[in-house]
């Protein structure tokens, strides 16, 4: 079950947590058994930590979907770097530190500031969060994302994986210009722009309009997305979107993904990741019996 | 101690669904959460066994007996809805406990609980074991919009003659007729306070407390609410303003940092610009 991403960042198995949905992991520690888990990509990371919007942050929509405005609330680069890698590097379960800002100096400065840092796995490039000002400018852009990860790869010699957004016209031209400029890998998708309507005032649920659509809800668009980020591209490509069991998770792989990552179905059931997992191995076990 | 540090996942059988007007009692056998849980903390529901709706709903536990744990619950949307259809010997399943409960004081005179609608679920509970602690007598002021949506008193008393209940409806159409802090001068000079309602009735206690002018060491505490993605700290979901020690703005999280929180951390005034639930 092992997964080899590339460029030191091999994965125990291919369930993964998906970035927003774990935190750091301190929590879920308490309530599953993280280790047993392929890989923990961490809540977006900025250069300066982050109070995150005003609620409401969360709401859900009818039909399986979780819109959310959080805001990237995260404690900064150093901290984690300092404070939370040093417990990273006692757990078995690769963690990912997904890193996100608003140009690309913030980029470079968090990943260098992680750059040798025991405990931390691998980076995962967040141009893609439609919550903060300037969050997907890089992900809209073929070329300004390229340029991202060409500046980024100048300073780390770690696996850079990039989180796609899929709010955009073509994934598959995004995904192409990350490959040819230096990404490892890529992660498909991020949340897609959503809005509520509150029922009694008539105005959006959410203070900003919009927020990130996740959940089941979206399953079949990620995976639209990453089949075509799939033909578009030979680097890994991980999927996520809408992953509440086995075989949700298992469409991503028949689609061509390496690995996966369970988000929200986290926040329903904290063990979802873990029967996602033993799922999958009885599908590819009873696979080979009968292949 | 983390707040998710004893919480579990958890299925057991529903024993009894009982109706009391507007609000609903779901009793369950939840051997795990009955023994772990303190007064105030809350346990995230599945309303369904699929994907609609998705997400858990939070609720505080209101008694405990043996094995089974009892929530109330008044059905504003399609969740609790769902919940209030639930049938004996249907599976509940339960996350819990979660979150920070009230501080039980210990050996104290006289205590208040103040009780807003379907606010009235973490007060059993809390009334037992403040009485456990030996806190010699309670009074429990019960407001809501009706009597239909009032809980009963005994559920609160459960026989103990000590603790006394007030009530208040804004229909006027049990107790006194106005709002449910209209009752605090039944109650003076108590050692501990402990609210749970709606944000404005919490807000309106927190002004009239000010008023009077409880003393530095009186516990003050406020069950609050937020909308909620996972309830064990993860998703950042359930932010509340609150002000830190050096009195700047902050948020903290309902789910871990509360839902009980201390009533002079909370900034009523931001918390009440914030819009109404959206529970459709």
């Amino acid at each position: 079950m092992r997964v080899d991403l590339g460029r030191g960042l091999a994965l125990p198995n291919p369930v993964g947590l998906a970035s927003g949905t774990a935190g750091y992991g301190f929590e879920l520690r308490n309530l599953i058994d993280l280790d047993r888990l392929g890989a923990l990509f961490t809540k977006g990371t900025t250069r300066l930590s982050r109070s995150g919007n005003a609620p409401p942050r969360v709401a859900e929509t009818s039909g399986g979907g979780l819109l959310n405005s959080i805001g990237l609330q995260n404690p900064g680069v150093e901290w984690v770097a300092t404070q939370y890698a040093p417990r990273f590097a006692e757990w078995r379960v690769p963690v990912v530190v997904n890193v996100a800002g608003e140009n690309e100096a913030d980029y470079v400065h968090c990943v260098r500031r992680l750059e040798g840092v025991a405990g931390v796995a691998g980076i995962e490039l967040n141009i893609s969060c439609p919550n903060i000002a300037h969050g997907m400018d890089f992900g809209r852009d073929a070329g300004a994302a390229a340029r991202l990860v060409e500046a980024v790869r100048a300073v780390t010699v770690r696996h850079v994986m990039v989180k796609l957004s899929p709010n955009v016209t073509d994934i598959a031209a995004v995904a192409r210009a990350v490959q040819d400029s230096g990404a490892d890998s890529v992660s498909a998708v991020n949340t897609y722009v959503g809005m509520k309507i509150h029922r009694r005032s008539g105005r959006p649920v959410l203070p900003d309009g919009t927020g990130g659509l996740s959940g089941p809800a979206i399953q079949p668009l990620a995976l639209a997305a990453v089949a075509a980020v799939r033909a578009a591209v030979t680097i890994p490509v991980v999927g996520v979107g809408g992953i509440v069991d086995a075989a949700s998770a298992n469409d991503f792989l028949l689609v061509g993904a390496q690995a996966v990552q369970v988000g929200t179905a986290t926040f329903v059931d904290p063990n979802t990741a873990l029967h996602v997992l033993q799922g999958i191995t009885a599908l590819r076990g009873a696979h080979t019996v009968s292949g | 101690m983390s707040a998710t540090l004893d919480a579990r996942v958890e299925h057991g059988p529903i024993v009894s669904v009982e109706r009391f007007g507007h609000l609903v009692e779901l009793t369950a056998r939840l051997p795990a959460l009955a023994s772990a849980v303190r007064p105030g903390q809350f346990a995230q529901l599945r309303c369904s066994a699929t994907t609609v709706p998705l997400l858990r709903r939070p609720f505080s536990v209101a008694w405990t007996d043996g094995d089974l744990c009892t929530f109330v619950l008044d059905e504003v949307g399609v969740g609790t809805r769902l919940l209030a259809a639930m049938q004996p010997d249907a599976e509940l399943d339960a996350l819990g406990p979660l979150g920070a409960g009230f501080t039980v004081v210990h050996e104290a005179g006289h205590a208040v609980c103040v009780s807003g609608g379907v606010g009235c679920a973490p007060f059993p509970l809390l009334v037992r074991e403040l009485r456990r602690a030996g806190v010699a007598d309670i009074t429990v002021l019960n407001g809501a919009a009706s009597a239909a949506k009032l809980y009963p008193p005994e559920r609160f008393q459960r026989g103990d003659t000590a603790v006394h209940v007030a009530e208040a409806t804004d229909d006027g159409s049990r107790g006194r007729h106005g709002r449910v802090t209209d009752l605090l001068d039944l109650a003076p000079a108590p050692a501990a306070v402990y609210a749970c309602g709606p944000n404005a009735m919490l807000a309106s206690l927190a002004a009239a407390l000010d008023s009077i002018g409880l003393t530095r060491d009186t516990v003050a505490e406020a069950s609050l609410e937020a909308p909620m993605g996972c309830g064990f700290g993860t998703c950042l979901g359930c932010a509340l303003p609150v002000r830190r020690a050096d009195d700047e703005a902050a948020w903290a999280l309902c789910c871990t940092d509360g839902p009980v929180m201390r009533m002079r951390d909370v900034d009523w005034h931001e918390l009440s610009l914030l819009p109404g639930a959206d529970v459709a």
